[in-house]
C-alpha cells in the first residue's frame, strides 16, 4: 500500500473513532510511531505510522481541545 | 534611479559595493582603481607585522565547465611595512575623500600592540578599522586571525582594547570555522563592536593532484589548509549574516561577505541583514570593472520595486527566516509539470524514482511520451525542478491545506498535554 493509500486509511480509523463518541485520553510517540488512546467506556489503542496521519491527530487533538 | 549610499555604522559610501580585505586590496594603485572603476569602499588589506609570503598560493574549484565556482588561498596578510601602507592611505584619501577606507588589522593579542596599532593607522585618516579574527590560514597558528576568533573571550577583550583607543567605528570580522557564529557575534558586541562582518574564508583544501599526489597549491611538495570563499560559500555566509540579523544581542549593523558575485547576491545579503557587502573572489575572477554592473543591476532593481533608498532594503527578509520548530507542518507545494515545454528527458523522474518519494508517473498520449505527477504522494520536496534543466517545464504550486496551520513547536506543546 502506497504511503498516501495507509495515511487515508489512518484517518478513516481516527474519524471513524471520533465520529462513534470516543475522545482522545493519552498521546505518545517512540520508535514506532505514535499511539493514540481513545476512551468512551471502553478504551481502544490505535498506532499511527504514516506522517501525514500524524499531522492529522495533531489537528483532531486542537479540535478536541476547543470543545 | 534610487538612493544606493550607505551608512554602516557611522562608515558612509557611495554604494553598498566594498572590495573585502584580500589581495585586491594590497596597495595605493588597486584601490585607487577600484575607486575610478565604481567600488564605493575598500578594505586595506590586513595591517600587522610585514609577513613573509609563499609561492604557490592560490587554487580554484571548478565545477562542471564553471570556472573558480570556489577559490582557497594560502597568503597572509600584508607583506609590506605599515609606514608604506599608511603612506598609500593618505594618497588614496585624498584623491578619494568620499570613499569609504576601513583598515583591516591584525596583531597578537596583546592591548598594547592593538593600542599601538590603532593609533597609527587612524592618525592617517581611515574612515573605520575592521579587526581580523578570522583569516584562517597561517596567522592562526600564531595565535591571531581565526585563532582569535573562535574563542569569544578574546574576541571580546581583543574588541575591547581596540575601542579603549579607537576614534573611528569598530568591525570585528568574524570567522566562520566555528560551530555558531552567533557566540562571537555576540562577544564582539559585548566588546563593544559598532559593526561586525561575515564570513572570513572557511579552512579547505582545494585538492590533490592524482598524477603527482601534491596537494593543490602545493609548496614545493607540501601543502597547508587556506581559506575557501567564493560563489560556493554564499549560502553558508548568508546563513551567517541571517543568524546574526535576527539574533537579539546582535544588535549592531552587519557588513556581508561570501561569496558576492553580483547585485543579486548583494541584494539578497542585504535583505538578510547586511547594510553593506563586501567582494573579493569576483573581483579577482573578473577585474574591478564587474562593479559596474552590480550598481545598475542594484538601481533599476530598485527602481522597479519603487524603493528610493538602498537602505531600505536591509534586514526586509530577516523576519521570515525562524527556527525549523516554526515552520507550518501543514503547508503544502506539489509539482506542476508542463509537457508542452517538457524535453522529455526523465530527470525528474529519474531523481524521484531514486532518491525521493516515487511520485513522477511515465505514461503514453497519443504516441508522446509523457510526465505526470501523482500529488497525493508528491511531498514538495522541489528535487524534480531543480533537476529539470528546462525553465518553466516544471513549477511548485502550492495547495490549500485542509487542515489548519500548524507548526512542530505548537504540536509538541499540544501532545505534552496528552501525556499519560
Amino acid at each position: 500500500m502506497s504511503d498516501h493509500l495507509l495515511s487515508m486509511d489512518e484517518m478513516k480509523k481516527v474519524d471513524d473513532y471520533l465520529d462513534r463518541g470516543f475522545k482522545v485520553r493519552y498521546v505518545y510517540e517512540n520508535l514506532s510511531g505514535m499511539f493514540v488512546e481513545f476512551e468512551r467506556q471502553e478504551e481502544v489503542c490505535l498506532q499511527i505510522l504514516t506522517a501525514e496521519a500524524r499531522k492529522y491527530i495533531a489537528e483532531k487533538l486542537q479540535e478536541q481541545t476547543l470543545l | 534611479m534610487a538612493d544606493l549610499r550607505i551608512d554602516l555604522a557611522g562608515i558612509k559610501s557611495p554604494n553598498p559595493f566594498w572590495l573585502a580585505s584580500a589581495p585586491p586590496t594590497n596597495s595605493g594603485y588597486q584601490v585607487q582603481r577600484a575607486f575610478e572603476a565604481g567600488w564605493g569602499g575598500a578594505v586595506w588589506k590586513t595591517l600587522g607585522e610585514p609577513i613573509l609570503n609563499v609561492s604557490s598560493r592560490f587554487a580554484a574549484v571548478s565545477f562542471n565547465g564553471q570556472r573558480v565556482a570556489g577559490f582557497n588561498n594560502i597568503e597572509l596578510i600584508t607583506d609590506r611595512p605599515l609606514e608604506v601602507n599608511l603612506q598609500e592611505i593618505i594618497e588614496t584619501k585624498k584623491k578619494f575623500p568620499n570613499h569609504a577606507i576601513i583598515a583591516s588589522l591584525m596583531v597578537e593579542p596583546q592591548q598594547e600592540k592593538w593600542h599601538e596599532i590603532v593609533k597609527k593607522v587612524e592618525a592617517v585618516g581611515v574612515d573605520g578599522l575592521e579587526l581580523n579574527f578570522g583569516c584562517p590560514h597561517g596567522m592562526a597558528e600564531r595565535g591571531m586571525g581565526a585563532a582569535s576568533g573562535q574563542v569569544p573571550e578574546l574576541v571580546e577583550k581583543q574588541t575591547h582594547w581596540v575601542k579603549e583607543v579607537a576614534r573611528t567605528p569598530v568591525i570585528v570580522k568574524l570567522t566562520p570555522n566555528i560551530t555558531d557564529i552567533t557566540m562571537t557575534a555576540e562577544a564582539a558586541v559585548r566588546g563593544g563592536a559598532d559593526a561586525v562582518s561575515m564570513i572570513n574564508t572557511i579552512n579547505s583544501l582545494a585538492g590533490v593532484d592524482l598524477d603527482s599526489w601534491n596537494t593543490v597549491p602545493h609548496v614545493g611538495g607540501k601543502g597547508s589548509h587556506g581559506g575557501y570563499c567564493g560563489p560556493a560559500v554564499k549560502p553558508i555566509a548568508l546563513n551567517m549574516v541571517a543568524e546574526c540579523a535576527r539574533n537579539t544581542f546582535v544588535n549592531v549593523p552587519i557588513s556581508g561577505i561570501g561569496g558576492i558575485s553580483n547585485w543579486q547576491d548583494a541584494a539578497e545579503f542585504m535583505l538578510m541583514g547586511a547594510t553593506g557587502v563586501q567582494v573579493c573572489t569576483a573581483a579577482m575572477h573578473h577585474g574591478f570593472s564587474i562593479v559596474e554592473d552590480m550598481i545598475d543591476g542594484l538601481n533599476n532593481y530598485l527602481d522597479e520595486k519603487g524603493i528610493a533608498s538602498v537602505m531600505d532594503l536591509v534586514g526586509q527578509s530577516v523576519q521570515r527566516y525562524s527556527n525549523w520548530g516554526d515552520l507550518d507542518l501543514n503547508y503544502k507545494v506539489v509539482a506542476e509539470i508542463n509537457n508542452d515545454v517538457c524535453i522529455n528527458c526523465n530527470k525528474c523522474h529519474i531523481a524521484c524514482e531514486d532518491t525521493s518519494h516515487q511520485c513522477i508517473d511515465l505514461y503514453t498520449e497519443s504516441g508522446r511520451p509523457m510526465l505526470k505527477v501523482r500529488e497525493q504522494d508528491c511531498v514538495g520536496c522541489n528535487l524534480c525542478s531543480i533537476v529539470c534543466p528546462v525553465d518553466g517545464a516544471i513549477s511548485m504550486v502550492e495547495r490549500k491545506s485542509t487542515i489548519a496551520p500548524m507548526t512542530w513547536n505548537e504540536r509538541q506543546s499540544l501532545i505534552s498535554s496528552f501525556a499519560r
